[in-house]
């Protein structure tokens, strides 16, 4: 049992599943439940593939940071799947083509082919998005996608001219060898630029607002919680290990990100329809998670990770189901949407407060957290600005939280089935019980990114 | 020299993106830069006293040989680049069917 | 207004990269790259080299210390082609009429010149690991004597389903191959078939397998895609 099952099973029955296409959904189930059960069972370590030894051949790394990022995306898109599985019965084998290269883009420990799923998992997005109906927002979503890529290629091959190797351990040995901060400026701004298209980072996400604007129960929930999940969980362990911005890098990174922070907040505030209100929350939630990557405090941005991951998948599949209903999603025409649905209405509101970090729930503890930890490091004025940033988006949610509860002049007829409001309950339950009982999450620290250790021990 | 050649490639292909309004237009300047990409990836590898990585038996030792690895970085890029222009080019058919115009200046929002 | 943005950004980038890469002392000049203390110094050690038996060192490279890589880019062909196909198709289909009628000579002579190009697209195929080529351009050359075949025949309409069938399998039986390794050696895409000796043409173990299975695989998908792009819904 080794960690390139992950891959190869979804792989394998991709390949098969053209064939029979009317079943190609149930194989998906069967492939995903197979993967979150060989996720508890497998050791951790490096797995080589081909019997060849590093740096010859292409190694994946399965540590507790990779098995946390595998866990979560897994079982989001089994459960994705299933509550769609009447609805978009033919995208079977897209998702599983997504599922393979999101697993192998987060094992990786080779650039190149971190380059390579990069582009199976930009392409089967592209995909998933066609689903919309929009292929005007597509098209602009795969040219700024193909020229990330492209960008994240050149820093590499710069990379590789002057050092040799395609290992990330390997290269971040001989960077830290070399010493030289410098001369690694152009690839790491190039690659940061790369990743920061496909991880909806402010000024490179104009895709965003046409793609998650007009998605649906399919696209929604996969392009804003576990794409950007996944995009989030590589950049940070790319930032943390490899980029290691000093100097004035990290200057200009700080001030982009900030930007972005407050920006999103501002356009989400801004703006009247639900859908886009949604989405540029994520942006600027995408923003404070690469600031926290950036500034050391890991943990505590996996936990972000993770909290907002299980937020948004409640708060797009509850709005894009209204949307469908209702055929429309400004604010104004979906007032009154919780007042048969009292439910849905309690989970939404639980979401919600999460990602707005009030108490009693997990978002309080991690914001807390994460702003004493900032504290620690001297950084008052980041501080500050995600303050702001907070109340800004205090004042949006409650907006939003108001209209839809109260009663508009219309009545609205939408109703929910029973498994989306199983899954609601559980992952607002799970919301709520970390928020008042949180020392599990003290258990995990630090630590669980072992790439330096790798590093240091070869 | 060629280096300077493949990064004015790759520049022309992301101006071209910036500026063009037609669909097809802007599949062209991605290929572009993605052309201007792949000739930069070869040229590192260039010795000028190198041959060609191919070992015919096991008597051709002391040469020097280019870098055989950009060539096969290359190969993947190549083919990478193909499928996204079959895929951009799939959605401009669609785009022609829904708004009957490839300039993405005359397309209204009606669909 | 947004061309003089769009001219300004481009050419800071340019000028950007250009001076960066030329002030850098470890990035070589274009044309003395040295290979010693790079990963491709082990992949040319002659030991190596008689390990895995190829003598085209790009296509040990490719199908063998980079395999995974490859496997990756037939996947991205692989999605490709079926977003293709799932955008464009509709249940009746029939050709696209083009302005330009072909005439019986050309019908008759692209026959003739489909076998010529499809015996090089095997022989380029099969010697992959003697000289250069392989599986990829020996695809691309299989799927443009489809596509002359289109041209030159408003009436030609290729088998599609046993395109379908023959890329499914031939994907499956790469991942299977690895598989193999996994149970017979100790490792996915490992090699266990013996590797011979280098420069004739069995030899190189489980590369020439996969080279053959890679050739079909696109040959078969760009003839797919070729078809999609020709043949519209029927408008009956």
């Amino acid at each position: 049992m080794s960690a390139i099952l992950l891959i190869a099973i979804p792989l394998l029955a991709a390949f098969l599943s053209i064939m029979m296409k009317k079943t190609s959904s149930y194989i998906l189930l069967a492939v995903g439940i197979f993967n979150v059960v060989l996720l508890f069972i497998l050791p951790d370590g490096f797995v080589i593939i081909g019997g060849f030894r590093q740096p010859l051949g292409i190694n994946l790394l399965l540590d507790t940071y990779s098995r946390i990022a595998l866990l979560l995306l897994n079982s989001l898109i089994l459960v994705i799947t299933y509550l769609n599985l009447k609805s978009y019965k033919s995208y079977g084998t897209i998702l599983m083509l997504a599922l393979a290269g999101l697993n192998g883009l987060v094992l990786t420990n080779d650039l190149f082919n971190f380059f390579v799923f990069l582009e199976i998992s930009g392409i089967a997005a592209y995909l998933i998005t066609t689903s919309n109906k929009k292929p005007r927002s597509t098209f602009h979503y795969l040219i700024l996608g193909s020229v990330g890529s492209s960008l994240f290629l050149f820093g590499v091959i710069i990379l590789y001219a002057m050092y040799g190797t395609l290992n990330i351990v390997g290269m971040i040995r001989l960077i830290q060898a070399s010493g030289n901060y410098k001369e690694v400026i152009l690839p790491f701004t190039l690659m940061f630029i790369g990743l920061g298209v496909e991880a909806k980072l402010l000024p490179f996400n104009s895709w965003v607002k046409g793609v998650l604007g007009n998605s649906n129960t399919l696209s929604g929930p996969m392009i804003a919680s576990v794409y950007a999940g996944s995009m989030s969980f590589v950049l940070g362990r790319l930032i943390t290990n490899l980029f290691n911005f000093q100097g004035s890098l990290l200057t200009i990174v700080t001030i982009i990100l900030a930007v972005g922070i407050v920006a999103g907040d501002l356009m989400a505030f801004a703006s009247t329809k639900t859908r886009e209100i949604l989405l540029f929350s994520s942006v600027a939630q995408a923003s404070i998670i690469a600031l926290l990557f950036v500034n050391g405090i890991i943990i505590w941005a996996v936990y972000l990770i993770i909290a907002n991951a299980l937020s948004k998948t409640v708060m797009f599949l509850v709005i894009n189901k209204a949307t469908k209903d209702v055929g429309s999603d400004e604010s104004q025409d979906l007032r009154g949407l919780f007042i048969k649905n009292i439910l849905v209405g309690v989970t939404f509101t639980l979401a919600t407060l999460s990602v707005m970090g009030l108490p009693l729930l997990v978002g309080f503890k991690i914001k807390l957290a994460f702003l004493t930890g900032l504290a620690d490091a001297n950084h008052i004025w980041l501080i500050a600005i995600i303050l702001i940033a907070s109340v800004i988006e205090g004042i949006y949610f409650v907006r939003l939280l108001v209209k839809l509860w109260y009663k508009g002049d219309k009545e609205i007829n939408v109703s929910y089935n029973y498994s989306f409001k199983t899954v609601f309950v559980i992952i607002a339950l799970a919301l709520l019980v970390f928020g008042t009982y949180s020392t599990p999450l003290n258990y995990l620290d630090n630590s669980i990114d072992t790439v330096m250790e790798e590093v240091n021990n070869g | 020299m060629i280096q300077y050649a493949a990064i004015i490639l790759f520049v022309f292909g992301i101006y071209g993106l910036f500026t063009n309004k037609n669909v097809i237009k802007m599949i062209i300047s991605l290929n572009i830069m993605e052309i201007g990409l792949n000739i930069f990836i070869i040229s590192i590898g260039f010795n000028y006293d190198g041959i060609a990585p191919i070992i015919s038996s096991t008597n051709d030792l002391g040469y020097i040989f280019v870098d055989p690895l950009p060539q096969a970085l290359v190969l993947t890029a190549i083919v990478i680049g193909v499928g996204t222009t079959a895929l951009g080019l799939a959605i401009a058919k669609n785009i022609y069917k829904t708004y009957n115009t490839f300039e993405l200046d005359e397309m209204e929002e009606s669909a | 207004m947004k061309n003089l943005f769009g001219f300004l950004i481009s050419v800071t980038l340019g000028i950007f990269m250009i001076l960066a890469l030329t002030n850098t002392n470890a990035f070589p000049e274009f044309g003395h790259a040295s290979i010693d203390n790079r990963v491709s110094s082990q992949y040319l050690n002659i030991d190596n080299v008689e390990e895995v038996g190829s003598g085209n060192i790009v296509t040990a490279i490719v199908v063998g210390y980079r395999g995974f890589d490859t496997l990756g880019e037939v996947t991205v062909l692989f999605i490709s082609a079926l977003g293709v196909a799932f955008m464009l198709s509709s249940p009746k289909q029939k050709r696209i009429d083009l302005k330009f009628k072909p005439n019986f000579m050309l019908r008759v002579g692209s026959k003739i010149l489909f076998g010529i190009i499809l015996v090089t697209s095997f022989y380029i195929i099969l010697h992959g690991h003697l000289t250069p080529g392989g599986g990829f351009p020996g695809g691309a050359i299989i799927a443009s004597s489809v596509l002359l075949l289109y041209l030159a025949d408003d009436k030609f309409r290729s088998n599609i389903k046993s395109f379908k069938i023959l890329e499914g399998v031939a994907g499956s039986l790469f991942v299977i191959i690895g598989l193999l390794g996994l149970v017979f050696a100790t490792y996915f895409l490992q090699n266990f078939l013996p590797a011979g000796h280098v420069g004739e043409l069995l030899s190189a173990g489980i590369i020439p397998i996969i080279y053959i299975l890679i050739g079909l695989k696109v040959g078969s998908e760009i003839a797919g895609i070729v078809d999609n792009f020709l043949t519209e819904e029927e408008s009956a």
